[in-house]
C-alpha cells in the first residue's frame, strides 16, 4: 500500500530537529544539571580535578544564607537588586509604552526616527554602550553630568556620582543605564499592538470628540492589557537575570562595587571575579536564582495563562 | 471617495509638544553618541560640552590602526587583528544560528508530530532561562575539554564561544523564522512534494527562497550579538576583541582618552551601518534580544 506522501517522515524530521537538540543538549540542559550538582560540591578556581567529586551536601547554601544574614556587601546585594529590579521595571514598563503612545500620535516619519534611536543601546556593543555612560558620568571635569552641573552651579568640584553619593548614586546609574536599554522592548511591542488596532475605533472615537488623552486612557490602554503584562512579565525576568552593562560599570569604577552589584552579577563574579573564584557559592546563589525566577514566572504564567499569553503578542510582533 | 484618515483631525500643537518631549527623553542618548565620535576625531574629549575642547585631529585614528595607545608609550596593541577577530565571532554565530535555526524553524512550522507545541513553549522558556546560570557549567565543560595543545587550544576556543554564544540566539530565532515560514502557502511545498520531492529538498530548494527576508532578519540578528558580545567573549577566547580591548584599557593610567572614543567608534560602525540599512527588519522583530 503506498504511504500518505504529506505525513511525517520520522528520519526526516529528526534530520531537521537534529543540531538544535545537539546546542540545548550541550548548552541548556547538561549545564543546568552540572550547575546544580556544582552547588553541592566545594569547587573553586575552577579547580575540576581536585573538587568536581567531593560532595559537601548544602554546605554552599549555608554559607550564603549566612553571607547574606551577616556579611554587609552580601545583603547590599539583596538591597540592590530589590531597588533595581523594581524601579527599572516600572521605568521600562511606564516608559515603553509613553514612548509608544507618544510616537503614535506624531507623524510616522518623525516617529521611524526615534523608534530606530531608541533601539540603537540594545544593538550596540556592550562596551561602547558602557564607554558612552563611562564619559557621562565620569568623575572629572570631562564627565557630561558634571559638566553640566558645574556650569549650572549646582556643584563646585567634579563629583563621583557613582562612588560618592551613596545608595542613590550608584542605584541610579544601574537603573538609567540599564533603563535606555529596556524600554525599547515595550516601546517596539506597544507601538506594534497600537498599530493593530484597526482604525476604524480610533477614528469613531475622534469623530465623538474624543481628545488624545481620552483616547489613550479609555480605548488604547485597556487594549493593551494582554501587551502590558507580556511586557511586564519578561522585563521582570530579564531585569532579574541582566549583568553585562552593570558588570562594566562595576569593573570599570563608574559604580561602586558595594552598591551597584546586583544578584546575577554578585553569581558572575563569585564565579569568574578577581581573586578568590568560589564556583560552589556561585552555583548555588545562581540556583536561588533560577528557583526565585521560576516562581515569579509559574505566579504571572498561572495567572495570565499560559497559552494566551505566549501566543496573543507573538501575532502582532 | 473621502479617504478614512480625512476624518481624524489631529491636533498640529499637541503633535509638536510629543515631538519635543520624545526628543528632550532622547538627549541623553543623542548627546553620548554624538559626542563620542566627534571625541574620536579631537585631540580632547569633547564630552564636557565645552566647544573649545573641539580641536580636530585624526591622529586617533593614525594610533589606533597603529596599535598604539598613547602618543609616546611602547605598548602595541594589534587593533586589525581585534578587528578580524570580532569578525569572526559574529559571522560564525550568524551561521551557526541559521543553519540551526532555519532546520528546526522548518520542522516546527511544517511538520506534525507529537509535542510540538510543548516543544515551542520549552523553547521560549530557554529564551527566558538566566545566563549566569548557565554560564559556569559551559566554561567548566569548556575546561574539561580544552586541548592541551596551546594553538589547538586557541582555534578550540574559537569554536566553542561561538557556538556557545549562538546557542543563547537560537531559541529566538526558531521563534522568528518559524513565524516566516507559517506565512508561505502551503500549495507551494504540496506542488513540490506531489512531483516527488522529498521533504529535505522541498525544504532547500522551494521554502528557503520563500523566507529570505527572515534569513536575512535572523543573520543580522545573530550577526549584532556575536558582534556586541563581551561576557562570553572575556570568558572563553583567548584571543583579544574589540570588546575586550576597550574593556581593558579602561582605567589604565597611559591610556589616551580620545584613542578610547576612536576604538569605540570604530567598533560601533558596523551596528550602525546595519541599523541604516535594516531599519524597518529592526524595528518589526528586534524583540529578541535577552537584555534588561
Amino acid at each position: 500500500m503506498k504511504k500518505n506522501i504529506f505525513s511525517t517522515n520520522k528520519v526526516q524530521l529528526l534530520i531537521f530537529l537534529l543540531p538544535a537538540f545537539l546546542i540545548v543538549l550541550l548548552f541548556y540542559i547538561i549545564p543546568i544539571i552540572i550547575t546544580v550538582y556544582v552547588s553541592f560540591t566545594p569547587m573553586r578556581n575552577w579547580n575540576i580535578d581536585k573538587y568536581f567529586n567531593v560532595i559537601v551536601g548544602l554546605q554552599n547554601y549555608n554559607r550564603l544564607f549566612s553571607l547574606i544574614t551577616r556579611d554587609p556587601v552580601a545583603r547590599q546585594v539583596v538591597m540592590n537588586t530589590v531597588v533595581f529590579v523594581a524601579i527599572t521595571l516600572a521605568i521600562n514598563v511606564l516608559g515603553g509604552l509613553g514612548l509608544a503612545l507618544a510616537n503614535f500620535f506624531i507623524d510616522e516619519r518623525v516617529s521611524t526616527g526615534f523608534r530606530t534611536l531608541w533601539l540603537l543601546p540594545r544593538m550596540t556593543p556592550i562596551a561602547v554602550y558602557g564607554l558612552l555612560w563611562y564619559y557621562f558620568f565620569h568623575g572629572s571635569s570631562i564627565g557630561m553630568l558634571n559638566s553640566i552641573a558645574m556650569s549650572l552651579g549646582l556643584i563646585k568640584k567634579p563629583i563621583a556620582w557613582g562612588q560618592e553619593v551613596i545608595p542613590w548614586g550608584p542605584w541610579s546609574i544601574i537603573i538609567i543605564v540599564n533603563g535606555f536599554v529596556g524600554v525599547s522592548f515595550g516601546m517596539v511591542i506597544f507601538y506594534s499592538a497600537l498599530k493593530s488596532i484597526p482604525r476604524e475605533l480610533i477614528i469613531a472615537a475622534r469623530v465623538d470628540g474624543a481628545s488624545n488623552w481620552k483616547l489613550t486612557t479609555n480605548i488604547l490602554i485597556p487594549l493593551l492589557r494582554w501587551h502590558l503584562l507580556f511586557v511586564t512579565t519578561w522585563q521582570l525576568l530579564s531585569l532579574l537575570t541582566t549583568y553585562a552593562h552593570t558588570f562594566l560599570l562595576v569593573e570599570w569604577g563608574v559604580v561602586s562595587r558595594t552598591y551597584g552589584q546586583t544578584w546575577a552579577l554578585y553569581v558572575f563574579n563569585t564565579a569568574f571575579g578577581r581573586g578568590e573564584q568560589d564556583q560552589g557559592l556561585a552555583a548555588a546563589a545562581a540556583v536561588i536564582l533560577v528557583i526565585f525566577g521560576a516562581i515569579l514566572g509559574w505566579i504571572t504564567v498561572r495567572a495570565l495563562g499560559f497559552n494566551k499569553m505566549i501566543t496573543k503578542p507573538k501575532g502582532d510582533i | 471617495m473621502m479617504q478614512l484618515w480625512d476624518v481624524e483631525v489631529k491636533s498640529r500643537k499637541i503633535e509638536i509638544v510629543l515631538i519635543l518631549a520624545v526628543f528632550l527623553a532622547s538627549l541623553p542618548l543623542i548627546l553620548n553618541y554624538g559626542l563620542l565620535i566627534l571625541s574620536s576625531f579631537s585631540t580632547e574629549m569633547v564630552t564636557n560640552l565645552d566647544p573649545t575642547s573641539f580641536r580636530p585631529t585624526i591622529d586617533n585614528w593614525i594610533l589606533l590602526f597603529e596599535g598604539r595607545l598613547s602618543v609616546t608609550g611602547g605598548v602595541r596593541e594589534d587593533v586589525v587583528r581585534y578587528t578580524i577577530n570580532t569578525a569572526i565571532v559574529a559571522l560564525g554565530v550568524a551561521g551557526v544560528v541559521v543553519l540551526v535555526s532555519v532546520m528546526a524553524g522548518y520542522a516546527m512550522s511544517r511538520m506534525n508530530f507529537k509535542g510540538r507545541s510543548l516543544i515551542m513553549q520549552m523553547i521560549l522558556l530557554l529564551h527566558a532561562f538566566p545566563g549566569v546560570a548557565l554560564i559556569i557549567a559551559v566554561y567548566l565543560i569548556f575546561r574539561a575539554t580544552l586541548p592541551s595543545d596551546i594553538e589547538l587550544a586557541r582555534i578550540y576556543s574559537f569554536a566553542y564561544v561561538i557556538v556557545a554564544r549562538a546557542a543563547l540566539e537560537i531559541p529566538m530565532s526558531i521563534w522568528l523564522i518559524k513565524g516566516f515560514f507559517d506565512r508561505v502557502p502551503w500549495e507551494v511545498e504540496w506542488a513540490a512534494i506531489i512531483d516527488g520531492a522529498s521533504r529535505l529538498r522541498v525544504w532547500r530548494e522551494v521554502m528557503l527562497p520563500m523566507v529570505k527576508p527572515g534569513i536575512a532578519a535572523i543573520a543580522i540578528f545573530a550577526f549584532l550579538a556575536g558582534w556586541e558580545d563581551l561576557i562570553y567573549v572575556r570568558t572563553f577566547l583567548f584571543d583579544r576583541t574589540l570588546a575586550t580591548y576597550i574593556e581593558s584599557n579602561i582605567n589604565v593610567e597611559f591610556a589616551y582618552m580620545p584613542l578610547l572614543a576612536a576604538a569605540g567608534t570604530l567598533y560601533l560602525l558596523p551596528t550602525i551601518l546595519f541599523f541604516i540599512l535594516t531599519q524597518r527588519l529592526l524595528l518589526e522583530t528586534s524583540t529578541g534580544g535577552i537584555k534588561g
